[in-house]
């Protein structure tokens, strides 16, 4: 990153918790609602407590790159089409 | 010839510009007679398989994941094997095409496994796009870069520069290069629209000049030098708006920037458009810029051109070899929000000026980045290689 991209405070997404969260959602397959994961998959796919899962899954859902789907009584997460491209454009 | 294509991004799954180089160089081969089979990831709401424009395209499931990009990488490459060895019982393939790392180990398996000639793109460098090997992935991916390119038996760069950096940082001999340009649909971009209608989608009205920047939000676009440069030039055009198009991890820092000029009502990001969509407000704008830092290529500028508004670019890469400053764009230096400013003044306080500049690059591009020209380039290079 050129050096004066630092002299801010901002926190780029791509820095953020909830990023490395949907990148993982991604690479993991959990991209349709058929490979959607309950909490308790992605805790154990991605090694990161429930309780922390839990904010930065509200985060993603808030803005529009996971999306829950109740699958017998358990909610589960997908990656968007919006959080697809979220994660290729760092990839690209 | 039976040409197999193997690349991680083809329509409808757009990331970057390699989706748009696929579809347009399968097309024309197609059109050109030859077989062409492109092999790919799969994407919601696109088929597995389809025959579309000519080309066969076969869309692969990845079935394992893992949260490591790297790790995730090899296993989807593992699956594009299967499919594309799937289609090679069906398919005497003359040739394998690769399209960046991204597809590398896929190919050089197929290249041993079935003793055929493997051609590789490369669209870009890991350490181009992230100037410098900054971490061990970046280290990783470098080396696969530099294993893809000993493994073909040919490579293709989409410029001189493109040729100069691959052949210094990873020692290859010249003769193993081949330049051929990414190429464009000229007709699918030079539309009639209602620019009214389009600007007013954006808040921009009627009289207002439009500004419009299409890229990735990633360091390598260099989109905050012109986010930088804005303040001068609303102040010089106090009737501009500012419209950035594109998706990205730099987006927050993007607006951060924006809102940091004291301008950001002027600037609006857009996020990711359909094509549709970024042809109607091409066809709209009053000026492209293209402000990379780092560029192979620049493929946006050609369809730019190709809508016949008029560019500003910076003098790297591909935009370099592009642009022919004041006759076919204007060039700026790169990183220098002033210079950016001055270009854009340039085009705007010109308008007889901007008008033969456009002309001149829409019949520049016709003549030399059509994709019947392109494939048929490519188709030679291929020549070359198969046995």
């Amino acid at each position: 990153m050129p050096a004066n991209l630092s002299d801010d405070s901002s926190v780029p997404f791509e820095r953020t918790e909830e990023f490395r969260l949907l990148r993982m959602l991604h690479n993991i397959g959990a991209t349709k609602p058929e490979k959607s994961l309950s909490i308790e998959e992605i805790s154990e796919w991605t090694g990161t407590e429930l309780s922390l899962i839990e904010n930065e899954l509200q985060e993603l859902l808030e803005k529009g790159f996971i999306q829950s789907m109740d699958a017998e009584g358990v909610n589960k997460y997908h990656v968007t089409l919006s959080g697809m491209r979220k994660v290729l454009s760092m990839y690209s | 010839m039976n040409i197999g294509i193997l690349t991680w991004e083809f329509p409808p799954r757009i990331v970057g510009g390699i989706a748009r180089h696929c579809n347009g160089l399968a097309r024309a081969l197609a059109h050109n007679g030859h077989d062409v089979h492109v092999v790919t990831l799969d994407f919601p709401g696109a088929p597995i398989y389809e025959e579309i424009n000519g080309i066969k395209v076969y869309r692969a499931s990845t079935e394992l994941g893992h949260p490591n990009f790297l790790t995730w990488a090899f296993l989807f490459n593992h699956f594009l094997e299967k499919k594309l060895a799937g289609v090679s019982r069906k398919v005497d393939f003359d040739v394998v095409h690769v399209h960046d790392w991204l597809t590398g180990f896929a190919g050089i398996s197929f290249k041993h496994q079935m003793q055929k000639p493997l051609v590789s793109t490369i669209h870009g460098t890991e350490i181009g796009r992230a100037q410098g090997l900054h971490n061990p992935d970046s280290l990783t991916i470098d080396g696969i870069e530099w294993w893809t390119t000993y493994e073909a038996n040919k490579i293709i760069v989409t410029s001189a520069s493109m040729k100069a950096e691959i052949q210094g940082h990873f020692r290859l001999p010249q003769e193993k290069i081949e330049i051929v340009p990414n190429g464009i649909d000229t007709k699918r971009y030079n539309a009639s629209v209602d620019q009214s209608a389009v600007k007013g989608r954006y808040g921009v009205n009627p009289d207002e000049k439009l500004v419009l920047c299409v890229g990735r939000l990633v360091p390598q676009k260099g989109i905050e030098y012109l986010i930088r440069a804005v303040p001068r030039i609303a102040k010089r055009y106090p009737n501009s708006k500012f419209i950035v198009v594109g998706e990205g991890w730099l987006r927050g820092h993007l607006e951060y920037i924006a809102r940091s000029t004291g301008y950001q009502w002027k600037i609006t990001f857009t996020g990711w458009i359909p094509d549709r969509e970024l042809i109607a407000l091409l066809n709209s704008a009053d000026a492209l810029v293209v402000p990379s830092i780092y560029e192979p290529f620049g493929i946006v500028v050609l369809e730019g051109m190709a809508a016949g508004v008029p560019v500003v670019a910076s003098d790297v890469g591909g935009l370099a070899e592009i642009v022919e400053h004041e006759h076919t764009g204007i060039l700026a230096y790169s990183r220098s929000p002033e210079s950016i400013a001055w270009a854009v003044d340039r085009v705007l306080s010109d308008p007889d000026h901007s008008k033969e500049m456009a002309q001149n690059a829409q019949e520049m591009v016709q003549k030399t980045y059509s994709w019947e020209a392109i494939a048929m380039k490519t188709a030679k290079a291929y020549k070359e290689v198969v046995r």
